[in-house]
């Protein structure tokens, strides 16, 4: 038996993907040719043994569940535990937590009616391929409360809100400091990828000594805590990024064409599962043209693909030329058509000879159901 | 349980010999086809596409891999609390057991298992064919002639006609005559391997199958002619729509390439009736920059830098820099490294092709099998090999 349940807050919303979170959550937007990017959370926690995962719903479920169904694919339809909904509170303007505390009292039975030790809780936005076996074994040495999950900075990537902290020789962090304190000094230095085990009691009672107060981020309660707390680190390297924006999305994506990053993510022990649609293999017709590309299954291809990634069921047909695109499932891009540094969302149909250009700074996003 | 209207029984036990060097380790039903299916998929796709829920699998051969891929069935929703898949293998009893001795016999030592869901009718089906088959519409009309057994026909190539079992009908398509693999073809209907029996007809006539000691407890051999001699209500349903046989490497490979075609592309493809499998989630294939694909099928997790020309790449195919792969079937997982090609080859599953070799090269002799080179599951084939068109290795 796992000594920890899950929780995923798949609530988190940003104003900053554009169309692709319009009608849906982060954790529902597709991403890597068959996925979404909840399926990274929920199967780094089913391959660390957790078969008890509570997801956090935001308003617009539908995609979510439409997704999940049971949990059959992550092997939660379980008469022991499994996948629980849990509906979060409704976020008016300025609701960016990160693991809003009201989410989780409003379902503290899924925590109450639990007998383990340990809750792992994740954000739902974040690519990553994870196994949580290690950080609950440092967990377990250190006896800890709480374990915060790092990745040591780097200096490539572009990090704006995430959260430095200090620890000491025995990885016990010593000091945190919050993300809206400016002018920190860039340094290498380990940041927090919003990923945490928490003993369930403590979480509980944190839960219940917070009660009275109405929106409030469990980091800020551990910051406030972290003299009290037994709060320790455990590194990681798996993480790919998280993603807020368009370019997040264009360029984690563009990422995957990189075998180091695949190889991270999915080429490992440990496998990412998603809901499974039965299709056929891609037929790739004789005038088709393929280079560095990531193509999923039950496509038709008789065009140019180039550095882009192509998902389930895209239909390209003769002489149109994708480069440097991302084109979602069941996209029909007609002969002749053009596409460059372009997003197309679900079931786009591009009629011939159209030519759709954005930048690498800015892709171009089309809308779900377009017609160009 | 409760009590079924129609329960299939599936023959998946045969060793399939003639495909050599596939059903080596793997019993035929199990093999990979058409990139990302086993052959059993399509008859258990036709089951749960024509609401039968309650389907006996009868295993003998090399049973492990198959049974694995089953499971519990709900890769094609056939895990249902009422019925669901039940894999039979042949068993003990009080006093004996014996293997099972002919598709009959087969049925005959499961008959408690029928008996346990109490159906009207038995549909029987084999795991070796590839077809798209609604057995409600077959079922339709066994009730519709009040037939006793019914047996799915096809319109076969009059030349190809004596490698089946031949039927002759009268206007209401009641069957007349029934030779197996007959010289001198009547007719050019031949029968599918698909019948439905009223259970109460099968029954008896199995139990006095097993009493007759020359029988050789076949449905074609015996049963179908035994139940046509004592005046039995016959029919013959005539089905049309795709059907292939894929008993032999040749029409193993022909029915592959098939799909490559676009007219029939959508004929197992086709999202209204769909083939369900129980497939591995891997991630999208990748195709590299030194690679080109020209009219083949991909599947996911396949990762591709070469040359790929008319030929179907089934999952976690890898194909290394400067391959060239030709008129082929890779079968899951194959590796083929750098500077080997390949050409009309069928490369058997988790087989490992080493840099430079080259496999389906003309010979001096005339090659057997159509030319088809077949290379077994799991083979290492080391590196500069030179392999002759037509081997099996």
């Amino acid at each position: 038996m796992s000594n920890a349940i899950g929780i995923i807050y798949a609530n988190t919303a940003t104003d900053s993907l554009q169309g692709l979170a319009l009608e849906r959550p982060i954790a529902a937007v597709p991403f890597g040719g068959r996925y979404r990017i909840l399926d990274f959370a929920l199967s780094s926690m089913v391959n660390s043994g957790i078969r008890t995962i509570g997801l956090v719903t935001p308003h617009h479920y539908r995609p979510l569940l439409d997704h999940l169904g049971a949990g059959k694919a992550w092997f939660l339809d379980r008469k022991d535990g499994g996948l629980f909904i849990l509906p979060g509170v409704f976020h008016g303007l300025g609701g960016n937590h990160t693991f809003c505390i009201k989410d989780l009292q409003n379902n503290m039975e899924y925590l109450d009616k639990d007998f383990a030790e340990n809750v792992v809780i994740s954000s739902g936005d974040q690519i990553f391929n994870i196994n949580f076996k290690q950080a609950l074994e440092v967990h377990d040495d250190k006896n800890a409360d709480v374990t915060l999950i790092y990745k040591e900075m780097d200096n490539s990537g572009e990090l704006t809100n995430e959260m430095f902290f200090d620890m000491d020789k025995d990885q016990k962090v010593s000091n945190i400091q919050d993300k809206k304190v400016p002018g920190r000094i860039k340094i290498v230095q380990p940041y927090f990828v919003n990923m945490l085990i928490i003993r369930r009691e403590i979480l509980s009672n944190i839960l219940e000594k917070y009660s009275s107060i109405g929106c409030m981020d469990l980091i800020d309660i551990l910051i406030a805590n972290l003299e009290v707390l037994k709060i320790y680190g455990s590194p990681t390297c798996s993480l790919i990024g998280t993603i807020r924006t368009v370019k997040d999305y264009f360029d984690r994506s563009m990422d995957l064409l990189d075998l180091g990053v695949r190889g991270k993510l999915w080429l490992g022990a440990d496998h990412i599962h998603t809901k499974i649609k039965d299709n056929p293999p891609t037929q790739y017709t004789s005038q088709a043209k393929v280079s560095n590309s990531l193509i999923a299954s039950g496509c038709t291809i008789a065009g140019e693909v180039v550095n882009s990634i192509i998902f389930r069921g895209v239909i390209l047909e003769q002489g149109c030329k994708i480069k440097n695109s991302i084109i979602l499932p069941k996209c029909h891009i007609h002969a002749n058509a053009q596409t460059d540094y372009a997003i197309l969302d679900k079931s786009v149909k591009v009629n011939g000879e159209n030519v759709l250009k954005g930048s690498s700074d800015h892709p171009l996003v089309v809308l779900k159901r377009t017609v160009i | 349980m409760r009590k079924q209207e129609c329960v299939a029984m599936l023959l998946a036990g045969g060793q399939g010999s003639r495909l050599g060097g596939l059903t080596r380790i793997r019993a035929k039903p199990a093999v990979s086809f058409c990139g990302k299916y086993r052959i059993i998929d399509f008859t258990l796709s036709n089951c749960s596409n024509s609401n039968i829920n309650t389907v006996g699998v009868l295993i003998q051969y090399k049973p492990f891999l198959l049974n694995s891929y089953i499971g519990l069935g709900s890769a094609w929703d056939l895990d249902n609390p009422y019925g669901g898949v039940h894999i039979l293998p042949p068993f003990l009893g009080e006093k004996a057991g014996s293997w099972y001795n002919g598709t009959a016999n087969a049925v005959y030592q499961n008959n408690q298992f029928i008996d346990f869901y109490d159906p009207e009718y038995v549909i029987v089906l084999s795991g070796d064919h590839v077809y798209k088959m609604d057995y409600t519409l077959m079922l339709k009309f066994h009730k519709e002639k009040n037939s006793d057994i019914t047996i799915a026909t096809l319109e076969v190539p009059w030349e190809e006609a004596s490698r089946f079992g031949i039927l002759s009908v009268d206007e209401d398509k009641r069957i007349t005559k029934f030779t197996e693999k007959p010289l001198e073809p009547s007719s050019n209907l031949a029968s599918m391997g698909v019948y439905i029996f009223n259970w109460s007809i099968l029954k008896q006539a199995l139990i006095a199958d097993a009493g007759d000691s020359q029988s050789q407890n076949d449905f074609g051999q015996n049963i179908i002619p035994q139940q046509l001699k004592q005046g039995k209500r016959v029919y013959a349903y005539k089905f049309e729509g795709y059907w292939r046989d894929v008993g032999t490497i040749e029409s193993y490979y022909q029915a592959n390439m098939e799909s490559l075609r676009a007219g029939h592309f959508l004929n197992i493809f086709d999202p209204k009736f769909r083939i369900f499998s129980n497939e591995d989630i891997l991630p999208p294939h990748f195709v590299g920059s030194t690679a080109e694909i020209n009219n083949s099928l991909v599947c996911n997790g396949c990762i591709v830098h070469g040359k790929v020309i008319n030929s179907i790449l089934a999952p976690g195919v890898f194909v290394g820099k400067g391959v060239q792969i030709e008129d082929s079937i890779l079968l899951p997982n194959v590796k083929v490294h750098d500077g080997s090609v390949i050409v009309k080859t069928i490369v058997g599953e988790n087989a490992e092709i080493m840099r430079h070799c080259r496999i389906g090269v003309e010979g001096l002799l005339a090659p057997k099998q159509e030319g088809i080179t077949v290379i077994e599951d799991n083979h290492l084939v080391p590196e500069g090999s030179i392999i002759e068109a037509g081997n099996n290795v």
